[in-house]
């Protein structure tokens, strides 16, 4: 009889003892800090499956809204490109998840321009092309907000 | 003697129990039938559909009541008046004047409702065990909500449940419009941080910003309840595709604004609700409790994890990742 119960609490021990640790750890809800740039615009690439929002200054709302397609001097913008999935708290609909590159644009006083990504994993390293990139963030049009 | 004394202690229970059982008697006397409505306009569906919804949900979302003997009875019949009154107030299979893009919302809530297994509620499949559902018959609504995307007229008459609630014109041409239920609209949310992004049936886009109460209320993880003061609020745009088929933020539909204060809107969960819409930013509602009858109920249900505000960014970043990116 007492091997038995041996046996049982062996075996509830084993099932309570070890307590695996939470997945999420590590993971936190965060919220991009763009410092002192403002939201200007947003884009969806279905194929993809990324959401990005645009954020700049002054000047660079300015240059967007010239449709110059070239920034001002003292400009300063960040494109920032997440990973969406399906909503999980609502069929039908998707939202951001993981933060995958943020892609800064700057020009000096003389207007001389800056560029530099910078990915979330340095693995998957994007082979962007600068100018390429350059002229596709100033494409952006800022979004209507009455 | 003993049994005497035993007949002594049970007594006052059995008096007190006759009593309560004496009230009900009398209360039931006076107790008010569910006031019943005529059938307006029935909801249309596939056959297999409108029998999962009329075996599962008619009872109580619509005004073809079939009631048991049991739930006309003091005092469940209370509870089962409250329900139905509040169900029809959200939503009623027996009104259903809505457009197809309405429609189309409507059985996304649904969907989303039974595959959450918020609906039908438990208690009432408690006493009516035949109103459950069955994996399959999520799967029947699900193929014909999703089967609605393809057959949708053109985008433009496509509306979601937020953008069908019935509208009050504002004849105020006030820049900074204000809810019926006092929730004001202001320009600060454009410089708010971004907190999310999100789509709704391939046909919106939206960006979500919050200010700074919850903003740290999301890093910290601290909206359980959410802390008052804090406010989100919602951009939703029109799709725009563009030739290489990269999806951008067309026409402004509305900013949907939620607004925690406790003390006031005890009624929703503490958020107040608002929604202005399109170029004059008109204000969504016709009485103070309008998101009683509809905001809260998709809320509560669906989004009570995360303190009744859908779209709070996933918890799916380190903070050593934001960290490198945000240098």
């Amino acid at each position: 009889m007492k091997k038995i119960l041996f046996i049982i609490l062996s075996i509830c021990a084993i099932f309570t003892a070890c307590k695996i640790d939470e997945p999420d750890k590590d993971l936190k809800r965060i919220v991009f800090d763009p410092g002192n740039l403002k939201f200007i615009s947003t884009s969806l690439n279905t194929t993809k499956e990324t959401s990005s929002a645009l954020y700049g200054n002054q000047e660079a709302l300015q240059s967007l809204q010239n449709e110059t397609h070239h920034p001002k001097p003292n400009s300063e913008l960040k494109l920032v490109t997440w990973k969406y999935h399906a909503n999980p708290q609502y069929i039908g609909g998707t939202i951001t998840g993981e933060l995958l590159s943020v892609e800064t644009i700057k020009t000096d006083k003389t207007g001389k321009i800056f560029y530099q990504i910078q990915n979330s994993s340095e693995t998957e390293n994007f082979q962007s092309n600068k100018e390429e990139r350059i002229k596709y963030i100033m494409g952006y049009k800022p979004v209507v907000r009455p | 003697m003993d049994s005497l004394k035993k007949k002594k202690t049970i007594n006052p229970i059995a008096i007190v129990f006759l009593a309560i059982l004496g009230v009900f008697a009398i209360l039931q006397l006076f107790n008010k039938p569910l006031e019943g409505k005529p059938v307006a306009k029935k909801i249309e569906a596939p056959r297999e559909v409108l029998a999962i919804l009329e075996n599962s949900c008619f009872n109580c979302h619509s005004n073809q009541q079939n009631l048991s003997w049991y739930d006309k009875i003091v005092p469940i019949s209370w509870a089962v008046n409250k329900d139905v009154k509040r169900a029809r107030e959200v939503l009623n299979f027996s009104e259903w004047n809505y457009s197809a893009g309405e429609n189309q919302g409507k059985m996304y809530a649904i969907l989303n409702m039974m595959q959450s297994g918020k609906m039908p509620l438990h208690n009432y499949t408690l006493l009516h065990p035949s109103a459950k559902i069955t994996t399959k018959d999520v799967e029947t609504i699900k193929k014909y909500t999703l089967s609605l995307s393809s057959v949708a007229p053109a985008k433009k008459e496509l509306k979601n449940i937020h953008q069908n609630i019935e509208s009050q014109e504002n004849n105020r041409t006030s820049k900074f419009p204000v809810s019926p239920n006092g929730v004001k609209y202001t320009d600060d949310y454009k410089s708010w941080k971004v907190i999310s992004m999100s789509t709704l049936f391939d046909n919106s886009i939206r960006v979500i910003y919050g200010n700074d109460i919850a903003v740290k209320a999301i890093e910290t993880e601290d909206f359980h309840p959410w802390p008052n003061g804090s406010v989100v609020v919602k951009s939703v745009w029109k799709q725009e595709k563009l030739s290489d088929g990269e999806v951008r933020a067309g026409e402004f539909i509305n900013a949907q604004f939620m607004v925690k204060d406790s003390k006031k809107y005890t009624d929703t969960e503490g958020w107040g609700f608002a929604k202005f819409s399109g170029k004059d930013l008109h204000p969504t509602g016709k009485t103070a409790s309008f998101a009683k009858e509809s905001c809260i109920a998709c809320h509560r249900q669906l989004a009570e994890k995360t303190g009744y505000l859908f779209d709070v960014p996933m918890k799916v970043n380190t903070e050593r990742l934001i960290k490198n990116l945000q240098k």
